[in-house]
């Protein structure tokens, strides 16, 4: 990037920045300096020079009373004088279209009703240019049906407990379970329910695709502590051996831009390698190995070896 | 007067006004920065309006009549956030999905996404339980390995989503996954898709001369056309579909004639073995399987995915492909007798 052009993005940053922080602290008077600045996403010193900045903006005839006025006192923010921008401007198009985007690939019945929310946001003149946008960003297909989510999202919003059948592919088979369900996030490609499972106790992930049925129960939950939160991960960490695969450069190729737990043990010359993928099961290694069409095999340990080659010779045995 | 500055006084200008503000009036309150004589003046007037407008800000000029004089004016209606007024569970939806695309860190318009969240919270009565489950999401979907990596597949990302936005044409230097090589080509950006976790570019590649996915991660480096950012070089061929792109499998993939392929499944077909052959299969239930019957251009991949159902799956026709599979597995079981 060129200096000018890289001036040129700060200026634009700290006026989209701005446009959001007076509102902001319009509407929570006595916000402390280290919130703002973490809502914002930049160091707390940017708040205070964008502060400073702001006490210079006014409007024209300039007489005392035109300019903004935000101070701060011990470490709080006020704001005396708003000079009319006490809500933040519609979205542009982009942060409309990116929201949106967003919010097609997770889905639910909500999802054109909040697409055309978001494209009314947006200032008239606009519109046509959120339509453009909107068709150059496909974030994903929604991981379940748009009525299994939309309850989930009801459930989320209502704090609600659901009543789910979930299928568990290490046992194939289906049991039925309650959930509080907490938020859905999404890791290497797959969107979960993080939950607290009512039978076995503690916050579990759910993947959506393999949610077969859910329902709303009657009972209401308390959301997760801070503390919890703080605590709470998708996965826990990968346990047991490691699995050894050896990849052959198009498949290496193919693995290694994509995300994943990847640990690069050894590197070839011609673009082989061999990698180790942390707390994943032998039917998981042996399925990942096979998809590469030859150009992979697990090593081990010898559990995945031998779960591995046993599955190659009874597919074999199939084409005789 | 600084530039940033000058923007913000000028809407705030505009804002407080209960009447269009003439361009007489708006030199004589900006003297310094729109006051000289002639075009000059009212050019840098126009590229100040028009990025006002690039950050929410319609200013818009009113032809006056007898009740009105003529000026420039922000309508406050079309300045300020609306409420959204959406029903709780659609609020979840957006909170969810906006917190877990952030959290990806790499996601087209990021920078953008991040203000979107925040003026969320003007747009919406009480969020409340949305909110909670949003700060879940992007707790629980950041992924902190490989920060470097992916700080730097940000930036390509953001670089390819202006130049989506912009239609302006990227010069790639791109690392082939069949070849090892590296190529460069000038592609007209189209769209943005992800799939399986990845992102791809979708564009016109000049090199090729046909409509290409290029995969983020094998973007070595990316320039934007800096010439003219506000004229697009170019028009989105008719009829292209980045849905249709985005969504199609990995053996509908143009590599040859379409092929008709049958594939028999043991037992009865599970929900996400029939979803795994896409919505464009056909179904029949057989003795003791199933079988699965697609159009195919491209064997090799159709190839793999039966492969890695193992002793589940097997390819029935073409022959030649059943050969084919036949032989893969022979090669692999020898290597772990």
């Amino acid at each position: 990037m060129t200096r000018k052009v890289a001036a040129k993005a700060d200026s634009r940053d700290r006026l989209r920045r701005v446009l959001f922080l007076v509102p902001y602290a319009v509407r929570h008077p006595g916000i402390p300096v280290r919130d703002l600045a973490r809502k914002c996403g930049v160091p707390e010193k940017q708040i205070l020079e964008d502060l400073d900045f702001l006490l210079g903006v006014g409007c024209p005839p300039f007489a005392p009373d035109d300019f903004l006025d935000l101070y701060v006192d011990g470490d709080k923010v006020h704001v005396a004088l708003h000079q009319s921008f006490s809500r933040p401007p519609r979205f542009t198009e982009s942060e409309a279209a990116a929201l949106a985007a967003a919010a097609r690939a997770l889905g639910g019945e909500g999802r054109e009703r909040v697409v055309r929310a978001l494209r009314d946001a947006v200032p008239r003149d606009r519109r046509a240019l959120f339509d453009e946008l909107l068709d150059r960003i496909f974030a994903g297909s929604p991981p379940a049906k748009d009525s299994l989510l939309g309850r989930i999202e009801q459930a989320i919003a209502a704090r609600r407990a659901l009543r789910i059948r979930y299928f568990t592919d290490s046992r194939g088979e289906e049991s039925e379970r309650v959930v509080h369900p907490y938020t859905l996030a999404q890791r290497l490609g797959h969107w979960y329910l993080w939950g607290h499972d009512e039978a076995r106790g503690k916050a579990l992930p759910f993947r959506l695709d393999r949610i077969r049925e859910c329902a709303l129960d009657e009972k209401r939950f308390e959301p997760p502590s801070d503390a919890e939160l703080a605590r709470g991960r998708l996965f826990s960490d990968a346990q047991g051996t490691p699995v050894r695969l050896r990849m052959g450069p198009l498949a290496a190729a193919w693995a290694l831009a994509r995300p994943g737990q990847w640990r690069v043990v050894k590197r070839d010359a011609k673009g082989g390698a061999v990698v180790e993928v942390p707390g994943v099961s032998d039917e998981w290694a042996t399925r990942f190995a096979l998809s590469f069409g030859g150009d992979a095999e697990v090593l081990s340990p010898p559990s995945a070896r031998r779960h591995y080659g046993d599955a190659v010779r009874r597919a074999l045995a199939r084409y005789r | 007067m600084q530039k940033a500055e000058r923007l913000l006084d000028l809407a705030a200008l505009l804002l407080r006004a209960s009447e269009p503000v003439s361009w007489r009036d708006i030199q004589e309150q900006f003297p310094d920065d729109y006051g000289g004589p002639g075009e000059a003046a009212i050019r840098k007037f126009e590229r100040d309006k028009a990025e006002l407008l690039e950050l929410g800000i319609p200013v818009r000029w009113v032809g006056g009549d007898e009740d009105l004089s003529a000026g420039y004016l922000v309508d406050k209606e079309d300045f300020y956030l609306p409420d959204l007024k959406l029903p709780p569970e659609d609020l979840a939806l957006l909170y969810v999905a906006g917190s877990a695309a952030l959290a990806q860190r790499v996601f087209p318009y990021a920078r953008d996404l991040a203000h979107a969240m925040n003026k969320l919270s003007f747009a919406a009565r009480a969020p409340g339980a949305s909110e909670v489950a949003a700060v879940a999401a992007l707790q629980l979907s950041a992924d902190d390995a490989e920060e470097d990596a992916r700080a730097d597949a940000a930036r390509r990302l953001e670089a390819i989503s202006i130049a989506v936005a912009g239609r302006k044409r990227v010069h790639l230097v791109y690392a082939g996954a069949e070849r090892r090589g590296r190529t460069e080509r000038d592609v007209d950006p189209y769209g943005l898709y992800q799939r399986g976790g990845a992102w791809f570019l979708a564009g016109f590649c000049r090199l090729r001369q046909d409509i290409r996915s290029f995969h983020l991660g094998r973007i070595v480096s990316v320039e934007v056309n800096a010439a003219a950012p506000r004229t697009p070089d170019f028009e989105v061929r008719k009829g292209f579909s980045l849905a249709e792109l985005a969504t199609r499998e990995s053996w509908e993939f143009r590599m040859h004639a379409p092929v008709r392929c049958r594939v028999r499944l043991e037992g009865p077909a599970i929900q996400e073995e029939r979803e795994s052959f896409g919505p464009r299969a056909t179904w029949k239930d057989v003795d003791g399987g199933v079988v699965v019957e697609v159009e195919v251009t491209n064997e090799e991949a159709l190839l793999r995915h039966v492969l890695s159902q193992g002793d589940r799956a097997e390819i029935l026709a073409p022959k030649a492909l059943r050969e084919k599979a036949r032989k893969v597995l022979a090669a692999l079981a020898r290597r772990v007798a």
